[in-house]
């Protein structure tokens, strides 16, 4: 197979992200290699502790897709078997943890994305949970290897609150809790300086998604608009809370 | 700051069970409600041994600083949030352990949204489709991500919202306790404020009365007590396909300003003397 016609074929490819038989997920193949991973910056981010911060990557190498494993605690597996570098086929699945990512190479319009929700699905009356027993040992063991990753260092980069102007007790904040209070209160993180400083201003939440600026006894403004409720904080934004002005940026 | 808690556990209008179990531990300014899953009364049991397993471990710590921690402690939350996420990694291995050594109990497990206070801090843990609302000046916002196939859908993109709440498959959760030997804790925490109105609810709620009904119901219905009650009054209205809970916690304004202090000790004086 020539160089052109597997680049060809990528442009039709694509990897479904499914948990059990869900598809999460459709990822178009291009030319750039596909990464998965716990860390939210990975094409296909899996939330999930049996799953290494950068696990696996997939790439196409002379006419054909490659999947290569990246030292990932847990292992890749490609139909069943435990590989380090294996060449992909249409239809193949690949097991990460307790998601599964399977190679559609887009020949017809088979569509399996769709498929399952048309399919006249039993009607699930009882709760139910998705687990196997088999996966329960491995989890354990993933979960014991999520917290040694956890420690290994990040490429994430760190959000910082730098004053512009106002009285606080620092300069500059790094955010590095799930929650951050701005105020005179003894819990703040930032902490407003005079007598008549309110207690809690504002506070910030960390999410899943990113920053969320929300009320305190104040009503703060994001580049001079008073914001209505919890609000996501874009690198660059401007907070203002009294006379306090703060400038919310992420930092390498 | 003055708390008004009220709460409310119904069996519904289709159910013979109610496998909800939830329990306010004023002491402790802690709440805590839980959903069970599995069928017969495995559910029942499981949802009951999660709710007592957490109030009795937060009990113990609050008495005893030395009481172990089960979870490695997170450095991005407080000691407090900490130990609630403990509770819930202990009430996991509970059910899992009491599910592996009966074989009856073996598909049984539960959510589990629980809610513990610490002046205006608040700590907030959960596990599946259990929600924790909060009505802050006017708005509802969820402050929980369900961990179930759909919602997890709807973050992917695969399905609207919309579509979610037609989907078949709404009763699948990807998260719970006691359906494995260990689980992930969401935790996370929020400053509370004069006049906000915390919710705790199981999906029997939230499947059956929208989010704008809620949050009107809240706004208009002003006692603890009452809003919960009127609450799950609406899910059965609407068919009440479920169990349905709900724990309505009310912080009202109080004792916290200087006003207030130099009332409760002139009151005190004025006793004493």
């Amino acid at each position: 197979m020539d160089e052109a016609y597997g680049q060809e074929l990528l442009k039709m490819a694509r990897l479904l992200l499914k948990f059990e038989s869900a598809v999460l997920k459709e990822i178009p193949l291009g030319t750039r290699p596909v990464t998965i991973g716990r860390a939210p910056d990975n094409e296909i981010a899996i939330d999930n502790l049996a799953v290494s911060n950068y696990h696996a990557r997939v790439y196409a190498e002379a006419g054909k897709l490659v999947i290569e494993d990246l030292s990932s605690l847990n292992g890749t597996f490609v139909n069943d078997l435990r590989v380090e570098r294996a060449v992909l086929r249409d239809g193949d699945t690949i097991q990460v943890g307790k998601h599964s990512i399977q190679l559609d190479a887009g020949h017809d319009a088979a569509l399996p994305v769709n498929g399952w929700r048309k399919a006249p699905a039993p009607k699930v009356d009882e709760t139910m949970v998705l687990d196997t027993h088999e996966r329960r040992e491995m989890l354990r063991q993933a979960a014991a290897a999520g917290e040694r990753s956890q420690l290994s260092p990040a490429r994430l980069r760190v959000p910082t609150l730098s004053v512009l102007s106002g009285r606080t007790d620092q300069a500059e904040y790094m955010l590095s809790g799930k929650l951050t209070v701005i105020g005179r209160s003894g819990m703040a993180t930032v902490r407003l300086q005079g007598w008549f400083a309110p207690r809690v201003a504002a506070q910030i939440n960390r999410r899943e998604d990113g920053y969320y600026l929300g009320l305190g006894d104040r009503i703060p403004k994001v580049n001079g608009q008073t914001i209505a409720g919890a609000t996501r904080l874009r690198d660059g934004d401007v907070i203002e809370i009294g006379r306090v002005r703060l400038h919310f940026a992420y930092r390498d | 700051m003055r708390i008004d808690a009220g709460a409310h556990s119904d069996v519904g209008r289709v159910r013979q069970n109610n496998e909800d179990a939830y329990r306010i531990e004023p002491a402790l300014d802690l709440y805590v409600l839980s959903d069970g899953v599995g069928g017969e009364e495995q559910g029942e049991v499981a949802s009951a041994l999660a709710v007592e397993t957490i109030v009795r471990h937060c009990l113990e710590a609050e008495n005893n600083h030395a009481t172990p921690l089960f979870v490695e402690p997170r450095p991005d939350i407080s000691e407090r949030t900490n130990r609630l996420a403990s509770a819930v990694t202990l009430a996991n291995r509970k059910i899992f352990d009491s599910a592996s050594s009966h074989p009856d109990r073996n598909r049984m497990g539960a959510t589990i949204v629980a809610a513990w206070m610490q002046g205006q801090r608040l700590s907030l843990v959960h596990v599946g489709d259990s929600r924790a609302y909060l009505l802050r000046a006017g708005s509802l916002e969820q402050l929980t991500a369900d961990h179930s196939l759909v919602a997890e859908q709807v973050r992917r993109g695969v399905l609207t919202p919309q579509e979610a709440e037609t989907s078949q498959l709404q009763s699948v959760l990807i998260r719970a306790l006691g359906t494995a030997e260990q689980v992930e804790v969401d935790a996370d925490e929020h400053v509370l404020l004069d006049n906000d109105t915390l919710l705790l609810c199981s999906d029997g709620l939230t499947r059956m009365v929208t989010d704008p009904e809620i949050a009107s119901t809240l706004l208009t219905v002003e006692p603890a007590q009452a809003a919960a009650d009127r609450l799950v009054d609406l899910a059965n209205d609407y068919g009440g396909d479920d169990n349905v809970t709900a724990i309505v916690v009310r912080a009202l304004p109080g004792s916290g300003g200087i006003l207030q202090r130099l009332r409760r000790w002139t009151k005190h004086t004025d006793k004493s003397s």
